[in-house]
């Protein structure tokens, strides 16, 4: 029986933060990227 | 096609076909076949999940669709990283405590094995006829631009990959993946660099960048508002609303419930690393996507130092030279020829090109043709520039991409008709008979979509836009049925599958009144409506329905 536990980290809540800041950080640089060279 | 590229070419495909037969020796059982007896590290699912995920089609399209409409299309991707967490959390543990082979086995416990038999044939029917689209999209765009015949193009890019999917089962479609994987970005890296290469001396990066902007290629970000002040723009296809929202919907189907995907994650060796693999895939799917698409931008910068061809897929203009505007065709080459070599003197701005561009389309759709250029820009830029045996190692990564998703396909149709259909209605079959029957399967669905492919050809492009939509017709119907089954635990099997068939007949219903127009609705946001459908009507019908109230799933293993 496999264990079911949270990969690299201790809660499922961090994953959450992790990929919507992820998320975040890719809209911002692309936004950014976007504005700064049209 | 120079010689050294067709060595090139042909060394690459045997190596492959080779190597998927060597490491592809599995026992000879349906675990062994059909999960590679779940064994399978966390990075090797994770190429797995990209290989199959991304088509040829995805490699020679999105350049093109950079280089026509800009970097917009990245935004499809944005609910994707979301969509990993929520499956790790929800579906996947589930899968593995069950050990299912099929993602509909599940269904069958939860609910009935009506909604499994319903719920699977939507997916086989779904998936031969897509994966069919799949081998000739690309097919035709290689015979179109270099002349090959479509019926072996079809067979080499359908049917040699049957050769090592139909001996090797799972554990050959994974360790394919991951070394046509690494092919795959070596050659677009290549190709990325090459196109820097070429450029004048002093013009680098920056000023891709810039030319990219300044002509609305780099619009990666859109808000769905941007028209006329009209408001949302509900059949914009990408945006960040449309991408976040669809796109979640979207990935939360694929990954979660087309056995294509969930084949490949239950072949880990444990649920922690089927877990890695999704999550790793949701943090690299949108840089992977963004760099593809810049090579598209590269692309068109490319072209503002070089002449442009008038249209890229060359096949088109040769049927123009035979049509009745053969003669005005003669000089409206000629007119863009001087104005391109007018243009590369600086001496015009190019802003006229468009208008040449226009004239050919117009002419293409008056004869039949096809008027659509966007898929051929990035091979019609690579058979032109690219070195001797260059060009054969990026027709060689068409192919592998191609064989990567078919092959992760077939192994996963296969899987779902004799675990879901044969060994469910005909008892008492030996092991051995199973895992021969489960090769026989494999090889039949490559001979399907073989033959899907070619009639898609010879049905014309109509029929390929038709199925290209498929997926959305489907995907949000059967992520309604798993997410009542995850989220729903007092409604039963007769509500869910009574609202799957309704909800599906208004999906479908909706979908062709896209297509003709009537509705104006982003293909994306049937996803949405399809699982939304399944869940509230379920919820309705239940009280009414319910014969029982399913206790939960036991537990096996």
């Amino acid at each position: 029986m496999d264990e079911d536990r949270v990969p690299l980290f201790r809660k499922w809540s961090y994953w959450y933060a992790l990929v919507i800041g992820f998320l975040v950080v890719c809209i911002v640089f692309f936004n950014l990227l976007t504005k700064h060279f049209s | 096609m120079s010689r050294p590229d067709w060595f090139v070419l042909a060394l690459t495909l045997l190596v492959m076909i080779a190597y998927g037969l060597y490491k592809g020796r599995a026992s000879k059982d349906l675990e062994g076949y059909f999960l590679s007896n779940r064994t399978v590290p966390w990075y090797m699912v994770l190429l797995g999940i990209m290989g199959t995920q991304a088509s040829a089609v995805t490699f020679l399209s999105a350049p093109g669709q950079a280089y026509t409409d800009g970097m917009r299309f990245v935004q499809y991707y944005f609910g994707l990283p979301l969509a990993m967490v929520v499956l790790c959390i929800s579906f996947v543990p589930v899968f593995h405590r069950l050990k299912v082979f099929t993602a509909y086995e599940y269904l069958e416990q939860r609910f009935d094995g009506k909604t499994r038999t319903l719920t699977s044939f939507l997916f086989l029917v779904q998936r031969g006829l897509s994966t069919g689209i799949s081998i000739s999209a690309p097919s035709i765009i290689l015979s179109s631009l270099l002349g090959w015949n479509i019926v072996w193009t079809n067979i080499f890019m359908g049917g040699l990959l049957i050769i090592y999917t139909v001996t090797g089962g799972a554990k050959a479609v994974a360790y394919t993946q991951q070394l046509q994987m690494i092919i795959i970005f070596s050659g677009m890296t290549i190709a990325g660099y090459i196109v820097v290469h070429r450029l004048p001396a002093g013009v680098g990066m920056s000023e891709i960048l810039h030319i990219g902007g300044k002509e609305g290629k780099l619009n990666i970000i859109t808000t769905g508002f941007e028209g006329k002040g009209k408001g949302f723009d509900w059949n914009d296809r990408y945006n960040l609303l449309s991408g976040i929202i669809g796109g979640f919907f979207l990935a939360l189907s694929y990954f979660g419930t087309d056995q294509s995907q969930v084949g490949r994650y239950l072949t880990a060796r444990s649920l922690t690393e089927s877990r890695l693999g999704l999550l790793m895939n949701g943090l690299v799917k949108v840089p992977m996507q963004f760099l593809i698409l810049l090579v598209g931008v590269m692309v068109f910068a490319f072209y503002k130092y070089n002449p442009e061809p008038l249209f890229f897929n060359k096949s088109q203009i040769t049927v123009l030279e035979h049509s009745k505007y053969k003669d005005s065709l003669a000089i409206v080459t000629a007119q863009y020829d001087a104005l391109e070599k007018q243009r590369l003197a600086g001496g015009a701005t190019g802003a006229d090109r468009a208008v040449y561009k226009a004239t050919i389309r117009r002419w293409l759709d008056d004869v039949g043709g096809d008027s659509n250029d966007t898929n051929y820009i990035f091979l019609r830029f690579v058979t032109d520039y690219l070195p001797k045996g260059l060009v054969g190692l990026l027709i060689a990564v068409i192919f592998l991409a191609a064989w990567g998703s078919i092959s992760a396909t077939l192994n996963s149709l296969s899987s779902c008709t004799i675990i879901d259909f044969h060994k469910r209605f005909s008892r008492g079959v030996s092991e051995n008979r199973e895992y021969q029957l489960s090769r026989l399967y494999t090889f039949f669905w490559g001979a399907f979509c073989v033959a899907v492919a070619q009639l898609a050809y010879n049905l014309g492009n109509s029929l390929i836009e038709a199925v290209n939509v498929l997926g959305s017709l489907f995907y949000g119907v059967i992520l309604g049925i798993f997410l009542v089954a995850f989220y729903r635990k007092r409604t039963g099997g007769h509500a869910v599958f009574v609202s799957a068939l309704i909800i599906e007949i208004g999906v479908v219903v909706l979908g062709i009144l896209i297509q003709k127009k009537i509705v104006l609705l982003s293909f994306l946001w049937l996803n949405v409506i399809g699982a939304a459908g399944v869940v509230l009507l379920s919820e309705i019908l239940n009280p009414i329905l319910c014969r029982r109230v399913p206790s939960s799933p036991p537990r096996r293993g």
